[in-house]
């Protein structure tokens, strides 16, 4: 049994036992609790899949509207992360088949990084970083997308068994996959 | 037992014990084994460092490919509040009919006895006070609840949707100054009522644009019971958010709330009352003058 930490712990207090008023203000109160602390996070999840922007942010619209109706439905409340990445993982896809159907997939995480890196003074230094971030962006785009998407919702602060959920796959193969990632992006890196 | 326990930590770790170590992943037992390994072990540590170094940088890379795209929170949180506020009114609603969804023939011939006899002894009394001099005073009341269209016809200033949503909260309902709230009860003729009872109020708020200008300013009557100053506010966020949402543009929000606000109301709410209000007059079919639909003027 994996030991758990605070980043493991869910955004509710008590969160396992947690009863919302049965108030509509409560659950209201609740979901945007949640979506002030999960909204980035899920909106980066989301542009990872290759969406535009406004496409990304009506997914996770629709995310917080599905939790509002969950909570309605006294559903479960164990582990409301998993399940807010879930659901955004199933809409992001949705919307990803949508719009392949009627358009081509648009830029990849390389290209929108492209000129944004600037954390440095010297071209030099600035040149190098933003390369070795395209590099390391352009080995991730390249993985299968079982392997992308653990490596993108363990950035996200996901636990093993959170991301399994997510996905559908074994905490074995969870653990498999980040290893196998990670030692690809250590090659490309030259490590 | 002791050399066993020698051997077992003398191993050298993969890459996966390693990364599950450095996740927390690994039990008490196993996570102890391996942190005393990396603490004797150079060249686990150096693998270590590798791992770690790559998941530093694609952390970094992931964020920087994706965080300068993120567009701020305020305008998605306020759409998302209205929505949630529609599903829970729906809930309100929903929860009434079924209230009212009896199976029971008794229960249903219970319920509407007892609603016809309220509604007698209730209808009865407001009857007899409305054919008195309640009705002319209510309208009176909400008379004042739309702007004199000749007095007020809305003023504009040029803005982008930039710097509407850059916006702090407390600036899209603005407050108005006391020297102008006193030229508008002059031009509105109100002398002797209290300044108390009177809001004056942006007629284009200038959360969409409007300007502090005594074309956009009306004394809204605060005794109003239906169509009052704080619903007028809730559209105006409602319009801010859709704005800044890129649902609608901000000269169709302008020309909507300078139009009649009560229209737009009903409109963006879509509904025939204002939510959330508890109004004993909701059958009340309000007067309104005005109805010029002209577009507001830009300020000179």
């Amino acid at each position: 049994m994996p030991p758990t930490d605070s980043i493991n712990e869910l955004p509710f207090p008590n969160a396992a036992d947690a009863v919302l008023s049965e108030k509509p203000s409560g659950i209201e109160r609740e979901v945007m609790e949640l979506f002030d602390q999960f909204r980035d996070p899920l909106l980066r999840y989301a542009l990872s899949f290759g969406i535009p922007v406004h496409d990304a942010e009506e997914v996770i619209q629709e995310v917080f509207l599905s939790l509002f109706r969950h909570l309605q439905r006294r559903r479960s409340q164990k582990n409301l992360r998993g399940w807010l990445f879930r659901v955004a993982h199933n809409l992001a896809l949705k919307q990803l088949y949508a719009n392949q159907r009627s358009h081509a997939k648009t830029t990849s995480d390389w290209a929108i990084a492209e000129g944004q890196f600037d954390p440095s003074p010297d071209p030099e230094e600035q040149l190098s970083s933003a390369q070795r971030c395209h590099r390391l962006l352009a080995v991730v785009d390249a993985l299968p997308e079982a392997d992308q998407g653990c490596l993108r919702l363990r950035a996200e602060g996901l636990r093993y068994r959170e991301i399994a959920a997510v996905l559908g796959m074994s905490l074995g193969a969870v653990s498999i996959s980040l290893t196998r990632s990670l030692a690809r992006l250590i090659r490309a890196d030259g490590r | 037992m002791r050399s066993q326990s020698l051997h077992l930590s003398d191993m050298h770790l993969s890459d996966q014990e390693m990364l599950l170590a450095a996740d927390g992943e690994l039990s008490t037992r196993r996570a102890a084994r391996a942190h005393a390994h990396l603490a004797a072990c150079w060249g686990c540590r150096a693998r270590m460092a590798e791992i770690e170094g790559t998941i530093a940088d694609f952390v970094r890379a992931q964020r920087q490919a994706f965080d300068l795209q993120l567009p701020p929170i305020a305008g998605p949180r306020a759409l998302l509040k209205a929505k949630l506020a529609d599903l829970a009114s729906d809930r309100e609603s929903n929860s009434w009919r079924s209230l009212l969804h009896f199976t029971s023939t008794t229960g249903v011939a219970v319920f509407l006895c007892t609603g016809v006899l309220i509604a007698a002894v209730v209808g009865g009394i407001f009857v007899h006070h409305s054919t008195r001099r309640g009705e002319n005073s209510i309208v009176a009341f909400e008379r004042g609840t739309l702007p004199d269209r000749s007095l007020t016809p809305g003023v504009t200033r040029r803005v982008t949707i930039i710097d509407v949503c850059s916006m702090a909260h407390e600036e899209v309902v603005g407050e108005v100054s006391t020297s102008l709230r006193q030229d508008v009860f002059h031009e509105y003729g109100i002398t002797d009522t209290p300044a108390e009872g009177y809001e004056v109020d942006y007629l284009i708020a200038p959360g969409l644009g409007g300007v502090e200008d005594i074309r956009n300013l009306w004394p809204e009557p605060s005794t109003s019971h239906i169509w009052n100053a704080q619903v007028k506010d809730t559209l105006e966020e409602r319009l801010h958010e859709m704005v800044c949402a890129g649902k609608i543009d901000v000269s169709t929000a302008q020309r909507d709330i300078a139009t009649d606000w009560i229209a737009a109301y009903k409109k963006y709410f879509h509904t025939d009352r204002p939510l959330g209000v508890h109004s004993r007059l909701e059958s009340l079919d309000l007067p309104r003058f005005g109805g010029r639909n002209s577009a507001p003027r830009e300020a000179e």
